[in-house]
């Protein structure tokens, strides 16, 4: 067996496999522990809260704007990109189409895969950064959150860099950190990618509940 | 079904298209050019190796671009660019043979000033007390810069020395999988730097203009001789190295995009200079920039600081910014080198002389 064919296959597949178990059990996890009992009568919807709490947070409050503004384009700038990659970069399309779900879909031409990626790169790099050089961030972070960082840059860096399609080791060492990305994506903070609405949402249901505007 | 269909619809167009292209474009010399023997035996007998008429003649003329029999398109008229030899010998016997040997004499030069100067300290050591010197905003625009630059500096270096350097060690093989990897990588990342340069430029270009304190600080080379050198917020060596920046990354980012996008220009003359302006360019800043790193970290006590919390220490700025710390704290420096405050450890929120 090639090592392509041991990333691809084998090893994608217990990677995909921790992936979905692992973050299934961890939002089932989150959702048991339910909220504690709010005694005071309600003035207003927890559900419209909770949907509001979640739309709300897309937009950056205009206060925070200009102390906020390298997280906020860094946050859309890296989010936007990676998604694009992720769903739109013409080799995963083939990926997802040959492997996983058999259907196919239109890709991103090359120039607009190009774009996306130097979005996503840009964002990262700035929301890194910030991560190390604001007083606050530096504060709160941790190993988890630079790992997580890292393991996603070197994800994007080998899947662009093997772009040429023409050697199949530069595909197998983005697959094997794929699969490492995968491995490591429950036990992290990048988790936040399936935990964010339940958390936003959460805040923005108490406040529902008790009538405030958000 | 139908895609294979239209997928053979359109190869067999293009093949049509290139076949009808190709006629219309013959390199082919004309009949009475070729006057070669056919075979080695026919020439055995006449009076030289190309028989009774030279080729010389009609290869010299092409040389130097004779019209009439060429390609369309891109450099009508021209067979063979002689400047493509020119450009070739400049690159194997200058670019090639020096870029890696100055990088090398930069890193044995930082080397030899770290083993006889050591560690610029704190001649105060530290007091506690902080001012800020860089925003987020300053800090998070260098790191960026960094970040896309070491990037490319990496794959660059790959792709120009890695042939000479790298493929005698590891293989031709391995070399070319490095090659693929470094050039998308290189492409990916260039227009990044382009970004971080017009974010870096106009952050940091307030305080970048020379004064004339800043002939003083090179007078006394910047504290290495002559005793103590006054600098505003950016001393002079620090100048010269933003100014650097700017020339040596406008000239990189112009003829990186003519090579990136070769179809821009029209004469192959610009993109032959734009790979030896291209190269020249980031080996200066790579070079430039070891100095840098080298400075910012190992080399001065104190200095990194600034980069990564964006503060200070007050006697790191009194010792090396002494007149920025008159300026934004008001506050004069006794001849022995201190300000008037209290001792007390603590942090003063100052407006440092660039753009937030």
């Amino acid at each position: 067996m090639s090592f392509l064919k041991f990333v691809e296959e084998p090893l994608f597949y217990f990677a995909a496999a921790v992936f979905l178990i692992g973050a299934l059990w961890r939002v089932i996890g989150i959702i048991r522990i339910g909220r504690k009992p709010d005694l005071a009568p309600a003035k207003g919807s927890g559900t419209a809260g909770f949907i509001a709490g979640n739309l709300r947070h897309f937009v950056p409050r205009n206060i925070f704007a200009k102390r906020t503004w390298i997280h906020i384009i860094g946050g859309y700038g890296f989010h936007f990109g990676l998604f694009a990659l992720l769903l739109f970069a013409a080799p995963h399309i083939k990926f997802f189409d040959e492997r996983i779900l058999g259907i196919s879909w239109p890709a991103l031409p090359r120039w607009g895969f190009i774009i996306a990626a130097q979005f996503a790169f840009a964002g990262l790099i700035m929301l890194w950064v910030r991560r190390f050089s604001d007083p606050v961030m530096r504060l709160i972070a941790d190993w988890d959150d630079h790992i997580s960082s890292w393991l996603t840059f070197l994800v994007m860096l080998t899947g662009c860099l093997a772009l040429q399609e023409s050697h199949d080791i530069l595909k197998a060492i983005h697959m094997l950190f794929v699969d490492v990305w995968l491995i490591y994506f429950p036990f992290s903070r990048l988790m936040h990618a399936v935990t964010f609405f339940l958390s936003r949402g959460y805040t923005g249901a108490t406040y529902g509940r008790k009538g405030m505007t958000l | 079904m139908l895609h294979r269909l239209i997928a053979a619809i359109f190869f067999t167009a293009l093949m049509l298209m290139s076949l009808s292209t190709a006629s219309a474009q013959s390199v082919r010399p004309p009949a009475n050019a070729v006057n070669q023997p056919d075979s080695e035996q026919e020439r055995v007998g006449t009076s030289n190796t190309l028989g009774t008429q030279s080729q010389s003649d009609y290869w010299r003329a092409l040389r130097h671009g004779k019209s009439g029999i060429s390609t369309t398109g891109r450099n009508d008229g021209l067979l063979i660019q002689s400047q493509g030899e020119d450009w070739r010998l400049i690159r194997k016997q200058y670019i090639l043979k020096y870029s890696g040997w100055v990088l090398v004499g930069v890193i044995a030069l930082l080397v030899l000033f770290f083993l006889i100067r050591g560690r610029i300290r704190l001649k105060g050591g530290r007091s506690g007390k902080t001012i800020s010197r860089f925003s987020l905003a300053h800090r998070t625009a260098h790191w960026f810069m960094a970040s896309v630059f070491i990037m490319l500096a990496i794959s660059g270096l790959l792709i120009l020395l890695g042939r000479i350097a790298l493929a005698p060690l590891i293989g031709k093989g391995a070399y070319a999988i490095m090659a693929s990897a470094a050039m998308q990588g290189h492409n990916l990342f260039g227009p990044l730097f382009i970004i971080a340069l017009i974010w870096l430029v106009w952050l940091f270009i307030p305080g970048n203009f020379l004064k004339m304190v800043d002939l003083k600080w090179l007078a006394k080379g910047g504290g290495l001789i002559g005793g103590h050198a006054s600098a505003g917020h950016y001393n002079f060596g620090e100048k010269v190295w933003f100014w650097f920046v700017v020339i040596g990354g406008l000239a990189i980012s112009v003829t990186g995009i003519l090579l990136e996008f070769p179809w821009l220009v029209e004469n192959l003359l610009f993109l032959q200079l734009s790979t030896i302006v291209h190269g020249i360019a980031a080996v200066g800043l790579i070079a430039f920039a070891l100095g840098h790193i080298y400075i910012g970290t190992l080399g001065m006590e104190g200095a990194l600081d600034s980069m990564t919390t964006g503060d200070v220490d007050i006697n790191w700025a009194i010792e090396h910014h002494d007149l920025w710390y008159e300026e934004v704290t008001g506050k004069p420096i006794n001849k022995s080198g201190e300000d008037s405050d209290d001792d007390s450890p603590g942090h003063a929120q100052v407006y440092t002389q660039s753009r937030s």
